[in-house]
């Protein structure tokens, strides 16, 4: 059969049913421990971004709350897993789930969560809402229900090798131009310790990116290489939640890179690509896979700590910093953007108190494809904004193709004029002036 | 029946059973969940998983003041309320004068005990604090939406026992002293009984949920 996720307009009673056993089956202490433990404070909307821009522009939208989001979830929970939900169901009073209920659940899990992670730090419980908001979207994929711009791409991403359709030759070609446009050497299928996967966004829309991790890796002077087997970093697995797509794009890569001898996969600017290969790809192919992941920010400031790559050359005045959640907040990398900026900037400005605390672009968990998720993307951006007008910077420095996507095309379509700029652009920048 | 005769039920063979179905119901909650069991986690942590888990069962709940501004700002009354509430209900409960020949059946031994002032302000501030939150819960349409029965219910319960104990040991003189104390005792036996079946157990979950929030802080190698 071949591996397709699916975009249904129709809700049968097998749709339901689909969706309910897949929550069912999806419990463990984990998941379990966090449904029970919900005390219905609702803090956890006020670190909520979607929530947040619908209060800047005057609105409440309480079922933007991430204990909400979860609600079915724990329903189906109780009635499976406690005496009092059994006895309840026997009665005759079980939960009741209708089509409307589950076109609900994909606004609720879909459109207006990118599994950030804020809410977790604000939850008084410590609530993993984005673990459940996971399970919540692997019932609906199972049950057909993707929304169609995301299912579109993912089948894409099957099919082609890439979200946006990059296959073999059209990766060939990119690097050809990137090659010749930047004036930079990139290895492809040679034998290396170090693979740098690119995301697709990267290639097509910001090439820049690509030239100038290229550069980086030649500075540093390692072994590298790209692969044609392993040319897509992205997972859109993890945005659908569908544990066979995300297993079948890691094979690719897995096999790309163990034909090459891979030491080490640099993940680029792409929060899940970074996400998927650090920390999903070890427990898909627990015996296999035996390669460290470094994002391309961490391997940076590691060659900076080691003096393989100095940075003497301050190439921007103000700036600040957006962190793209699933490598800062989900992913650990937070000090490393921080301490490269301080030696690229004038003048680098923090808009937060502490890492953690940053709002997600708004387009993040596949939200950035979904034109139905518009609306509540350009909202969420308003609570974002708020962050880089009180910081008063316009400059941005992001570490993820798809913030810059999200960020960008919300700042256009509201009319602002921030800048945002990959910070391996700058490194690069810096690099080269160190060079001229 | 007289309210002697209901003293004695309810201090008797009534509390006993609801301190069984509490023991009995909590632990089968706490054991339900955590036989459910975990899938083996492959990938390398980035910090210390376990140190992280520790330091937030302890440190957690002090942690929302880190997002003060946006936060507390709009929710303040649940944080002051909240914190109020919990030290004036736990407090009164095992450390209040009163209640101190109750703890030396129980255990054995009698529990220190505060004086009667600052039993009575924990009382008062507790009371104040369990009426403020649930305002708030009536008219925040946040909670509003998140509110069910199970919460007013409980919150009625506990605003008695409250309300009865201060009125058995502060107000009520004479023949009413007794029924005024039925009323705290009998609200108290089944708030501990209903424990298990509410969300009031979530301090069994806190230990769960905040381990698995600190692990996964640890695996993931931030600080917060």
């Amino acid at each position: 059969m071949t591996l397709r996720v699916e975009h249904k307009e129709e809700i049968t009673q097998r749709e339901v049913e689909t969706f309910y056993n897949f929550c069912k089956s999806s419990v463990n202490t984990e998941v379990a421990s966090y449904l029970e433990a919900c005390v219905r404070c609702g803090l956890c909307a006020e670190a909520c971004l979607f929530y947040m821009g619908e209060n800047i522009s005057g609105k409440i939208d309480p079922t933007l709350t991430p204990a909400y989001k979860a609600d079915l979830l724990r329903d189906i929970y109780k009635e499976n897993y406690t005496l009092l939900g059994r006895v309840k169901k026997l009665l005759g009073f079980g939960v009741k789930i209708t089509s409307e209920k589950l076109r609900e659940q994909v606004k609720l899990a879909f459109y207006t969560c990118t599994m950030c992670d804020r809410c977790t730090k604000v939850c008084p419980m410590g609530i993993d809402t984005p673990r459940l908001v996971s399970i919540v979207r692997g019932a609906l994929t199972q049950a057909g229900l993707v929304p169609e711009d995301l299912a579109e791409a993912t089948n894409t991403a099957i099919e082609k090798g890439s979200p946006l359709g990059v296959d073999v030759p059209t990766f060939l070609s990119r690097i050809d131009f990137i090659s010749d446009e930047w004036e930079v050497e990139i290895p492809v299928d040679r034998k290396a310790d170090y693979l740098y996967i690119p995301s697709s966004i990267e290639l097509m829309k910001y090439p820049s990116s690509v030239a100038s991790t290229a550069k980086v890796l030649n500075k540093a002077g390692v072994s590298w290489t790209v692969s044609t087997k392993a040319h897509e970093a992205t997972n859109f697995g993890l945005f659908t939640q569908s544990r066979e797509v995300t297993r079948e794009l890691l094979r690719r890569i897995l096999e790309g890179a163990k034909e090459l001898g891979i030491k080490t996969i640099i993940a680029p600017e792409c929060g899940h690509a970074y996400q998927s290969m650090r920390f999903v790809a070890p427990n898909v192919f627990p015996r296999e896979w035996d390669m460290e992941v470094l994002n391309v920010v961490e391997f940076i400031y590691k060659m900076v700590k080691e003096g393989r790559l100095t940075l003497p050359k301050r190439v921007i005045d103000k700036i600040t910093l957006h962190d793209p959640c699933q490598i800062g907040r989900r992913g650990g990398v937070l000090k490393e953007p921080r301490e490269i900026l301080k030696l690229l900037a004038q003048d680098f400005k923090d808009s937060v108190e502490f890492p953690e605390k940053n709002i997600c672009c708004g387009g993040g968990g596949g939200v950035v494809v979904e034109h139905e998720a518009d609306y509540h993307r350009q909202k969420a951006f308003l609570a974002k904004a708020e962050l880089f007008d009180k910081a008063g910077v316009k400059d941005v420095a992001c570490y993820c193709a798809n913030c810059m996507l999200a960020l960008s095309k919300s700042s256009q379509e509201l009319g602002r004029d921030y800048r945002f700029i990959s910070l391996v652009d700058l490194v690069a920048e810096s690099i080269e002036e160190e060079e001229g | 029946m007289t309210d002697v005769n209901l003293y004695d039920i309810i201090r008797g063979p009534l509390l006993k059973f609801a301190l069984f179905v509490f023991f009995a119901g909590i632990s089968y909650r706490f054991f339900r969940v955590l036989l459910l069991g975990l899938p083996e986690d492959y990938a390398k942590p980035k910090g210390n998983p376990l140190t992280k888990a520790l330091e937030k069962l302890a440190l957690k709940p002090t942690q929302g003041w880190r997002f003060f501004m946006e936060v507390f700002a709009h929710r303040g009354i649940q944080y002051v309320g909240g914190f109020l509430f919990h030290i004036g209900f736990l407090g009164l409960t095992f450390f209040v004068p009163q209640h101190s020949f109750l703890w030396k059946e129980i255990l054995g031994f009698e529990l220190p005990y505060m004086p009667q002032l600052v039993a009575d302000i924990l009382a008062y501030s507790a009371l104040l604090s369990l009426i403020a939150l649930t305002v708030h819960r009536v008219f925040n349409p946040v909670l509003k939406l998140l509110t069910g029965k199970d919460e007013y219910f409980a919150n009625i319960l506990i605003g008695t026992i409250i309300f009865t104990g201060l009125l058995a040991s502060r107000w009520s003189g004479g023949g009413l002293y007794v029924w005024a104390l039925n009323l705290h005792m009998l609200s108290a036996v089944i708030l501990i009984a209903y424990i298990p079946f509410s969300r009031l157990s979530h301090f069994v979950y806190y230990f769960l949920s905040v381990f698995f929030y600190g692990w996964n802080v640890g695996k993931r190698g931030v600080s917060f």
